[in-house]
C-alpha cells in the first residue's frame, strides 16, 4: 500500500501549494482543529491553518473531503489522538459561526 | 503515515484546474482508494473521459488515459475493453456527456452488460460552458438559457441505466466518501456494467445564481435532495417527489457480460457451432 511519512509527532499536515481554500474541511471538522486565516499571498485570500493540533481526533473526515490533496492526517496507530471533548466541539461551532475564519 | 495519493497522480499537473471545492477532486480522490484497495496495477487500468470539468479527470491520474470527443466516452472504453477483456476500464462522463450527447452510447453500453465502470459525475448543469440546462437541472432553477427558471423535466440517470439493462447501478453523493469509496470498491468489483451516479457540486456555475454561492451551501442542498434507499421505499410515495435515494439501486451478478459471450461466440466459430435463440431463453 503507498503511504507518505508523516513528520514527527503531527497529527495532521498540510500542502499549502495545493490548497484552494475552499473551506470544506474546516467545516467537516468536529474538532476545531482547523480554520481559515486571512493571507494576502493566497489566491482566494485565506489559507487554511491548523490552529489546535491537540485538540485533532483523527476522524479523517477532512483528508477525504478535500478535493485539492491538500490535507493529510495520521494514523491512528502512530499518533495518539485526543478525545472529542465540549471545549473543542464548542471552538468548531464558534469558527464555523465565525465563517470558518479563525477567532482572535 | 498516510495514504499517499501521488503515486497515482500526475504531479506535474497539480493543483487541479478546477474550482475551488469542486465535488470532482473528491470523486477522483474516492476512485484512487478503490482502484489502491481492490488491488488493481496502475498499468492494467485505463481511464477514459470525455468533454466537460470531467473531461480532466483523466489528465490527473496516472493510469493508460485517453481523453476522447464529447460523448463518446463509451465508444473507446468499448473498443478498448474488446482488445483487452483482462484490464479495467473506467470511464468518467459529466451528467451532459453521459445523458445528452452520448446518451445513446450509455443506453447501448448498459444493453450490452459490457465491464466497463461508468461513473457519471452529476452537477446538475453545463459547468465547464457556463451554466447551460443540463439533462439534469432541476426544474425553476435558473441557467443560462433558462433565464426565468428552467421548465425541462429531468433525467434521471440511474433509473434509465436500470431500464437499459445495466448490471450494478449505484448512487451516491460527495458529501460522504467513505461511503463513495465502499461503492466504488462493489462496481469495480462487479463483473457487468456498473453505473455509478454521483451527485457533485457547481457552486460556481449552478450555485451563485441559485443562492447556494459557497461550496458547503451547495453541498448541503444535495444533502436534503438525496436520502439513503433503505429510508426512500419507507417513504409514501409523496414524499418520495424531488427525492434521490442513496446506495446500491439494482446488483444482478447473474447477468450474462459482453467479452464472456464473446469469448465463447469466438470458441462456437472455431468449433463450427452457432448460437441459435435456444441458448438466449429469457422473458421478453
Amino acid at each position: 500500500m503507498a503511504l507518505i511519512e508523516a513528520p514527527e509527532n503531527t497529527p495532521v499536515w498540510l500542502d499549502e501549494s495545493r490548497c484552494k481554500a475552499c473551506d470544506i474541511c474546516v467545516s467537516v471538522c468536529p474538532a476545531g482543529t482547523l480554520a481559515m486565516e486571512y493571507d494576502s499571498s493566497s489566491t482566494l485570500g485565506a489559507m487554511v491553518r491548523i490552529i489546535a493540533p491537540e485538540s485533532c481526533i483523527g476522524c479523517n473526515d477532512c483528508e477525504l473531503h478535500c478535493p485539492d490533496f491538500a490535507i493529510y492526517v495520521a494514523d491512528k496507530k502512530e499518533y495518539k489522538f485526543a478525545k472529542l471533548t465540549e471545549e473543542s466541539k464548542a471552538r468548531a461551532a464558534a469558527i464555523k459561526a465565525n465563517n470558518y475564519m479563525v477567532i482572535k | 503515515m498516510a495514504f499517499n495519493y501521488d503515486q497515482y497522480l500526475r504531479l506535474e499537473k497539480m493543483p487541479t484546474l478546477w474550482c475551488w471545492g469542486c465535488g470532482d477532486g473528491v470523486i477522483l480522490k474516492a476512485v484512487v482508494r478503490a482502484i489502491e484497495n481492490v488491488g488493481w496495477k496502475q498499468d492494467d487500468v485505463a481511464v477514459v473521459s470525455g468533454i466537460g470539468c470531467s473531461g480532466r479527470f483523466s489528465s490527473y491520474v496516472d493510469f493508460n488515459t485517453v481523453h476522447t470527443t464529447h460523448g463518446r466516452t463509451v465508444a473507446f472504453a468499448t473498443g478498448i475493453k474488446l482488445a483487452n477483456p483482462d484490464k479495467h476500464v473506467i470511464c468518467v462522463a459529466g451528467d451532459g456527456d453521459a445523458l445528452a450527447i452520448g446518451g445513446n452510447h450509455t443506453i447501448h453500453a448498459a444493453r450490452r452488460n459490457i465491464d466497463i465502470n461508468f461513473i457519471m459525475i452529476n452537477n446538475f448543469i453545463y459547468g465547464l460552458t457556463n451554466s447551460q440546462t443540463s439533462p439534469t437541472t432541476p426544474q425553476g432553477m435558473w441557467s443560462v438559457t433558462m433565464k426565468r427558471g428552467n421548465i425541462d423535466p429531468t433525467f434521471d440517470g440511474a433509473e434509465l441505466a436500470i431500464a437499459a439493462g445495466a448490471s450494478f447501478v449505484a448512487r451516491e453523493t460527495v458529501l460522504d466518501p467513505k461511503k463513495l469509496e465502499k461503492i466504488f470498491i462493489k462496481g469495480f468489483q462487479h463483473r457487468g456494467f456498473s453505473f455509478f451516479d454521483i451527485l457533485s457540486n457547481c457552486h460556481i456555475n449552478l450555485g451563485r445564481k441559485n443562492k447556494m454561492a459557497s461550496a458547503m451551501d451547495n453541498l448541503n442542498w444535495i444533502d436534503k435532495i438525496t436520502v439513503s434507499k433503505t429510508k426512500y421505499d419507507k417513504l409514501s410515495e409523496e414524499e418520495q417527489l424531488n427525492l434521490f435515494p442513496t446506495g446500491v439501486l439494482k446488483h444482478d451478478d447473474e447477468a450474462a457480460e459482453f467479452c464472456d459471450m464473446y469469448e465463447e461466440l469466438k470458441k462456437k466459430y472455431q468449433n463450427n457451432e452457432k448460437f441459435t435463440q435456444d441458448d438466449f431463453k429469457k422473458k421478453i
